[in-house]
Order: structure tokens, then sequence, then C-alpha cells
């Protein structure tokens, strides 16, 4: 019997990220011991694409996170690895500060670098973590 | 000490979509590991004839999704095992027409998605890699 | 469950060195999930600026040494993120990088991103543990 793959669906409408701004993705997979997570983005509660800061887009981005990876039984605990992708290394910092408070043990393994991301977002985090 | 999972690579069946070994570059079309397949990034190279099928992104995307699902059906699993999916753009004003394509590929329940936009070589305008879900009638590799 | 792996030599612990937070490697379900990885002296973590060429070699040796402390490999590895500052450096990257993994290669993107530093490249890599 082979493995099967899941869509999650968070429970949280705004957070339907895809949904609310038309994007056809999934926020989560499950399959196997892993959960893959799709490249989020700041959202408003409203589920309109938020421009913020560096700081207040990740701090969106990483509680968004947080509730999609419940939705999918896992948590922040259970990421292994995060890609952070930034419109410029220049803002690593600002980033970096505020993500070190969604991961203040034993933070995953992680990679940063700066790409262009679509919509104007400044900062766009993907992840895959233990189901 | 959980047993080792085994490692093999995967290959297309068709050897025009073998760019790895075509072009002599240091990577395999794909890896299966465990239950899991990992592929390299793909472009939009002809079926026939092994060479690049430049043009509007439309046509780009859709050939790098064909091929792509070829890679996958080589290795016995298919588009609709794809759990996650890396899409680099050379240009990020694309994007909406990118999205219009995708949906014509996995018009339910898509896997999940990163994109961005990057220098890519040789005028490509699209570049795909992807984790997948191996076969479901090939037995669990480790 | 996910298992912290340590850094086998002091100088790629970069949260240590340069605050990153971020886990040299962690592994998990069979698999090894690496953290980005940029040229450092595996001893003292200093940055180690150079060619395409020397950095990458640089980060082959510090990543076999991390791999083989996890009782992994580099023909191990399963999918790599070869990240370069400049796409124009694209063969210079393949002739280096295919003396570390001539063998039945892992799957490979080539990305040309900015990079922390002025780094011209970072490996990002999954290894079967």
């Amino acid at each position: 019997m082979g493995l099967q793959r899941e869509i999650i669906a968070p429970k949280d409408p705004a957070l339907g990220v895809p949904r609310n701004l038309d994007l056809p993705l999934s926020p989560a997979i499950r399959a196997g011991a892993f959960v893959f997570v799709s490249g989020l983005v700041a959202i408003d509660p409203a589920g309109e694409r938020m421009h913020g800061t560096v700081a207040t887009e990740t701090r969106q981005i990483l509680a968004a996170m947080t509730q999609v990876l419940e939705a999918a039984g896992s948590s922040l605990e259970k990421v292994v690895k995060a890609n952070v992708l930034i419109y410029s290394m220049l803002e690593y910092n600002n980033m970096n500060e505020v993500y070190r408070e969604f991961f203040p043990v034993d933070p995953p393994a992680r990679t940063v670098c700066g790409a262009q991301l679509s919509g104007g977002s400044k900062v766009e985090i993907e992840c895959i973590a233990l189901a | 000490m959980s047993r080792r999972l085994s490692r093999s690579v995967i290959e297309p069946l068709n050897p025009k979509l073998n760019v790895s070994r075509n072009a002599n570059l240091p990577h395999s079309p794909g890896v299966r590991v465990g239950d899991y397949i990992f592929l390299s990034g793909m472009g939009p190279v002809d079926p026939k004839t092994g060479g690049r099928n430049l043009g509007p992104i439309a046509g780009q995307i859709r050939q790098t999704l064909s091929n792509m699902a070829h890679m996958l059906e080589s290795a016995g699993s298919g588009l609709d095992r794809v759990l996650k999916i890396n899409i680099v753009l050379a240009d990020i004003a694309d994007y909406d027409e990118m999205n219009r394509v995708w949906r014509e590929f996995f018009p339910a329940d898509p896997p999940a998605r990163t994109t961005c936009a990057l220098q890519l070589s040789n005028g490509n305008g699209v570049e795909i890699e992807c984790i997948a879900l191996g076969g479901s009638n090939v037995a669990d590799g480790g | 469950m996910r298992e912290i792996i340590a850094a086998p030599a002091p100088g790629l612990d970069l949260r240590h060195h340069y605050g990153h937070h971020q886990t040299v490697a962690v592994r998990a379900g069979g698999l090894i999930f690496c953290s980005g990885m940029v040229a450092v002296n595996p001893d003292t973590g200093e940055r180690e600026h150079g060619t395409v060429t020397s950095e990458a070699r640089r980060i082959f040796e510090n990543l076999k040494l991390l791999l083989e402390s996890a009782g992994s490999s580099l023909d191990r590895l399963v999918q790599v993120h070869a990240m370069i500052y400049d796409r124009i450096e694209y063969d210079v990257l393949n002739r280096l990088y295919r003396q570390f993994v001539p063998n039945a290669p892992p799957a490979r993107t080539v990305m040309s991103v900015q990079i922390e530093a002025g780094f011209k490249v970072m490996l990002d890599v999954i290894a079967a543990a």
C-alpha cells in the first residue's frame, strides 16, 4: 500500500491564502513523515496580501505558519528546515530578530537568500516539518 | 536506530529529456530516497529534439510541467503525487501567466509551492523542481 | 522525532559565530536537512571569501565533514540547491562541483540569488541519513 498525500486546510479562512489571493496552491501537504508548507507571504486578517516592513511581514508569516502546521497536526517545534527568501539581504537582521522569537529552542536548519518575490512581498518563508 | 533509506537515481524513459546526461551536467534527473522523489530543476526542453523550447512563457511552462509529468511517470509516480514544487521565473512579471498555466495541470488539490524570480540560463523563462511521493506500487525503499 | 545534529567542528556553528538563528543540520524521517552552507573555516568560523571555486571547495569539504559526522556522506546527497551570486559562474561551479559528486550525483537546481556577507556560493542540501 503506497503512501498518500493529504492537503492541509487551516481552520482560519483568512489563512486560506491561496483561496483569498486566488492562488492555485495548497498551503501545506502532508505525506509520510513530513509536512511540506508552501512559501507563505504576509496576509492581513481579511486575507489580503499585506505589505509592511521585513519585521512585520516576517512576524505575520510565522504566525500564519504556526496555524498551518497545527492544522496538519504538526507545530513550529517540529520544523526541520525553513527556507527564507527576502527581497534584499540588507534586511537580514530585521528578519532574523523576529524569526528567533518563533523558534526559541533548537531552531530548525535554515537557508536564507535574496530573491525577487511576487506581488511586492518582502519576505516569503516555506518549510518542511515532521508530521 | 532505524534502517537506512535506500537511494537510487531516476532517469526519464525518453532519453531526450535526460538533460543531466545530454549536457554532461553533474546532477541526476532525479533521486529516489525512501518514499520520496527529488527532481532536479527542469526547463522547457523539447521532448522530440532535446533542444530548448523557448517562446512565450505559457508554452515554456506547459512544456516544463509536461516533462516533469514524464519524469515522474518514468519512476512510477505522477503529477498527482507531487508534494512541493519550486518555480523559478526569469521575470516575476510572468507570475500571473504562470498561475494560469499551472491551473491547467493542477485543477484541484494542487501541491505546496513556492515561486520567486532569479536569473536563469540560456534564455529560459522558467525552471521547476519538485519533491514527490514515489509510486504507490513500488515497495518502500527504506 | 527530529534530532539536532551538532556542528562537528566549532567553526561550522554559524549560530554561535554570526547569530544565525539556525541549527547546522537536523535529522528526521531518514533524511538530513542542512542549513545553507557558506565558506567558513571549520575551526575558527572565519569567513573565507574567494572565487567560486575556492568557496565551493571549502563548502564541500565542510559538508563532507558534517555528513560523515552524522553517519551519512556526500554520496548520499539527494537534493542540492546550488546558490551562486551570478549565473555567469555556472560553468566554473560545475567544474568544481563534479569533483565532489562524481557518481550518481544528487538532484540539483542552480539558483542565482543574493547570498549573505557577499559570498559567491552557498549550498543548501538534503541528504539521506
